[in-house]
């Protein structure tokens, strides 16, 4: 007898639909797996035996052999496990094969007959042809994201033969999530003092310009970067699933809604790989932090901490927004269209901003700014230096602006951005800047004696007008870049000379 | 140092292949040739010049026997058998003549303690420096001296204060002595030389060929031909560490008074302090802000006591010198006539400050401040360095 399953395997973050073909037939009692199976996969024989017995389906002894087809594209993971033990059923003929016709089926089986979730819900169900698809039941939110499917949940392997079978009623659909309470982000009121620093993060949020913060421990670098989520506005419905996708794929989790409406915040270790951070791995290829924070921000304390070349690594995705990871057996694309926030301290004894204040020699200090690469600073539009506030404004200062006036700001200057044909300002093309991004002669001015001073240079001139571009936007002016603009486009991107670069 | 004296030590080697008329090397390229040996300190030299002249040192060492000598072997750094040894295996290499004319062509004098022209004020220290290497002339040191002394990182305040320390008291006669480092030491030569009167001194702690930092490279070409850059090292000696502390004892003997402008709770200026403690030359300090760590060690050295220098006068009484010559007094620092740029310029005050404390200061906005800041920085009221800007204290 023999029998065909639908279900689906995860290849980066895209499913690839997997047929489950059963072979039932007199011989030696057995039971093969063929067809790549990766160790979790072929493990599934003996949880799939244990499983129908749990659930007091005794088969009689015979010769199994399970295809996963096409066989060439390896599988990997439990979620093939509910389409292996159905189609055994079906090809001892307990159950019709015209129960499963039109199904899909994903899900991994414990030992005791239960259906568990397993990680890639969303681009699993997205890859399967049926108009209907049984998922384990806590994943039924998040494969019905999809929306092109009839999504049946089931909690055990019992109750899925008895609805087969029509002995039983299917699992009623978990009632949909309700307006989510928004996640508790922290707010920008808490910052007090520190205008350049906010006006940074204001920028960077409207205009999509990278930032890098540079300052003594203490001085509230991650405390500022972790306010920047909080000014980026609901992620569209297509980003929203295409962050869904990249996080259920790594098996994060979700939230109860199943979809992921906020931009994400990832702060890595500066311990991390180069394959940790853009991805990859040898036959599961796991999307990297550059990923999973796309539409999001990518924040990297201690940047300088970084190895090298794991941050050379981030070069491709900063400047294409999409980051391809090829191995021996695969290639993949990625989204990685995020927004970097790097911290860094300003030398090695950290205590190097103000003229006169610095213990290290000239030597330490060349060679601590050397470990960023001059590409990779140059991505920078936005580079600070962040000083230790003032005991005093700390206690008695006064509130800062909360974070809901400012986001309502970055929002009305990305939806002016997005009239421009871009998502943001940061993307402006080069030639385009002549016509969206004109200067006035006093700004004209004060950039030729930047540039005569050689204060800035010839490359990062489009970048501070990109970024002067954006403070116009937060500040409604239209026509021509005004001084004030432009100098404060300068101020935000020349702090820390003490890297060593231009603006 | 009978031999020293017999030949005349205090010699430049002139043209020609730096022999004199009889066809001998002169006693100075002895000096130089052992001064180049590894492990050759003052003390050492000064044991083996006291033991035998140029020559006869010279001779041992190449004999292996310059151990051999009671002096030699129980002075301050001794020397063993093995050092001795290795002396030998380096000295057979050394071309000494080569190495005489080497100096001859770079301009470098040579001149060894006993000989005439040796700074008085090293003949009886207790650390002087067998020999001295340098360019311009020695005369520079017969003005009344003052060390102007400081550290490398310093603020915008420190360097003007140096700057204008260095040009009054070479304008009343003085010669400014410091270490051609960058910084306050920098400054106060360039001052020195702007007031073209007195003509300052240099001590460096490498070979006089060893321009250390490279950045200032004009400035010592400067000192030089203006007035002297001298070194107890041969040509090519490289800055290793412990030749700054070592080149401090020198600039802290020759002073008749040191002045430290800024420097850290730790730092080399420090250690010139020490030396001019031990030598009973009077220390004095400029007084910085409470808050700067620039000025943190010289606030330490007012509260233990060194005297405060508030302008030139206060040396200048110290060294006994004539206050008229200076203006008692000073000006009140110009401001812009704008009254916005004045404000902002106030706002600064005389510490390094981030545009955020001035946006707080003012109650301006972030744009008009910037805007101000940079057209102030343009036209020379503040210095900016990174996202700090300090007031300058001549405009323009």
């Amino acid at each position: 007898m023999l029998a065909s399953i639908a279900s689906a395997t995860l290849f980066g973050v895209d499913g690839r639909p997997v047929s489950v073909e059963v072979h039932v037939s007199a011989g030696l009692p057995g039971f093969t797996l063929v067809g790549l199976p990766d160790t979790a996969c072929r493990e599934s024989r003996d949880r799939v035996r244990a499983a129908l017995q749990s659930a007091g389906l005794q088969l009689p002894q015979r010769r199994v052999t399970v295809n996963l087809a096409p066989s060439g594209v390896r599988k990997n993971g439990a979620g093939l496990d509910l389409a292996v033990a159905i189609g055994i059923l079906v090809a001892h003929g307990h159950l019709p094969a015209d129960a499963v016709a039109g199904l899909g089926l994903l899900g991994e089986l414990g030992l005791d007959g239960s259906v568990r979730r397993v990680p890639g819900m969303v681009p699993l169900v997205d890859a399967l042809p049926t108009p209907a698809v049984v998922v384990p039941f806590d994943c039924a939110a998040e494969a019905a994201l999809v929306g092109r499917h009839q999504v049946r949940g089931v909690t055990t392997l019992a109750e899925l033969v008895a609805a087969l079978r029509g002995e039983g009623p299917w699992a009623e659909p978990p009632p949909p999530a309700g307006p989510e309470a928004a996640p508790a982000e922290p707010d920008l009121a808490d910052v007090r003092g520190q205008a350049v620093a906010r006006l940074a993060l204001e920028v960077a949020a409207a205009g999509g310009h990278h930032l890098l913060l540079v300052g003594p421990p203490g001085a509230g670098k991650t405390m500022l970067a972790r306010r920047l989520p909080g000014l980026l506005g609901d992620l569209s419905p297509a980003d929203a699933l295409e962050v869904t996708r990249v996080h259920s794929a790594a098996g994060l989790a979700l939230p109860p809604s199943g979809l992921v409406r906020r931009p994400p915040w990832r702060a890595p270790h500066h311990g991390a790989s180069a394959a940790s951070l853009v991805g990859g791995g040898t036959s599961f290829m796991r999307p990297g932090e550059v990923s999973l924070a796309t539409r999001g921000v990518l924040f990297m304390d201690e940047l300088a901490e970084f190895a090298r070349n794991v941050l050379d690594a981030l070069r491709q995705p900063l400047e294409d927004g999409v980051v391809q990871v090829c191995r021996a057996r695969a290639s993949v694309v990625y989204p990685a269209r995020f927004l970097l926030v790097g911290a860094m301290n300003p030398c090695p004894c950290g205590e190097g901003g103000p003229p006169g204040s610095c213990r290290c020699s000239d030597a330490a200090r060349s060679r601590y700014a050397a470990r960023l690469s001059g590409p990779l600073l140059d991505r920078f539009d936005l580079r600070i230096d962040v000083a230790r506030p003032d005991p005093a404004s700390l206690l008695a200062g006064p509130l800062g602006e909360p974070t809901a006036p400012v986001a309502a700001r970055v929002s009305a200057a990305r939806s002016l951005a997005a009239a421009r044909g871009v998502r943001s300002n940061a993307e402006l093309p080069p030639w385009s800047l002549d016509e969206v991004a004109r200067l006035s002669a006093g700004a004209t001015a004060m950039l030729e004696r930047a540039l005569r001073s050689g204060g800035l240079s010839a490359r990062g001139l489009a970048r501070v007008r990109r970024v002067a571009r954006t403070l116009a936007d937060l500040g409604e002016r239209e026509g021509p870049l005004g001084e004030e603009d432009v100098c404060l486009a300068l101020q935000l991107r020349a702090g820390p000379q003490r890297l060593g670069v231009a603006a | 140092m009978s031999g020293v004296e017999r030949s005349g030590a205090r010699r430049s080697p002139g043209d020609g292949d730096g022999r004199d008329e009889d066809g001998e090397l002169p006693a100075p390229a002895f000096v130089a040739a052992l001064a180049g040996l590894s492990g050759m300190g003052p003390a050492r030299l000064s044991a083996l010049l006291g033991a035998w002249g140029p020559e006869e040192a010279w001779g041992s060492v190449l004999a292996g026997r310059a151990h051999l000598d009671p002096g030699v072997a129980a002075a301050a750094r001794g020397v063993d058998a093995a050092l001795a040894r290795r002396w030998r295996a380096e000295a057979t290499q050394v071309d000494v003549i080569g190495r005489w004319r080497e100096h001859a062509r770079a301009g470098v004098a040579v001149t060894a303690r006993g000989a005439g022209g040796f700074p008085p004020p090293l003949l009886d220290d207790h650390e002087a420096p067998a020999v001295l290497f340098h360019q311009g002339s020695l005369d520079a040191l017969r003005r009344p001296r003052v060390a102007v002394v400081g550290t490398r990182r310093c603020t915008a305040a420190g360097r003007a204060t140096a700057r204008e320390l260095g040009r009054d008291l070479a304008a009343a006669g003085v010669c400014v002595v410091s270490g051609l480092a960058a910084g306050i030491d920098g400054e106060a030569h360039l001052g020195a030389l702007a007031a073209g009167s007195a003509a300052p001194a240099a001590v460096v702690a490498t070979g006089l060929d060893v321009v250390y930092p490279r950045s200032n490279v004009e400035l010592w070409r400067r000192v030089a031909s203006a007035g002297c850059v001298l070194s107890e090292y041969p040509l090519g000696t490289g800055p290793e560490r412990w030749r700054f502390p070592a080149r401090n004892r020198i600039i802290a003997a020759l002073a008749d008074v040191v002045v430290v402008v800024e420097s850290h709770a730790r730092g080399g200026s420090l250690h010139t302090v020490d030396a001019a403690l031990e030598r009973d030359r009077p220390v004095m300090v400029v007084p910085g802000p409470v808050r700067s760590p620039a000025s943190a060690g010289t606030n330490d050295l007012l509260a233990a006591g060194s005297p405060p220098v508030r302008d030139v006068d206060d040396v200048l009484v110290v060294l006994g010198l004539d206050v008229a010559a200076a203006t008692r007094g000073r000006a009140a620092p110009p401001v812009p006539s704008d009254p916005l740029a004045a404000a902002v310029v106030e706002a600064v005050g005389w510490q390094p400050t981030t545009i955020d404390e001035l946006v707080a200061r003012l109650g301006q906005p972030l744009g008009r401040v910037a805007v101000e800041l940079e057209r102030l920085e343009h036209e020379g009221w503040l210095v900016r360095s990174g996202s700090w800007f300090e007031r300058a204290v001549a405009p323009g």
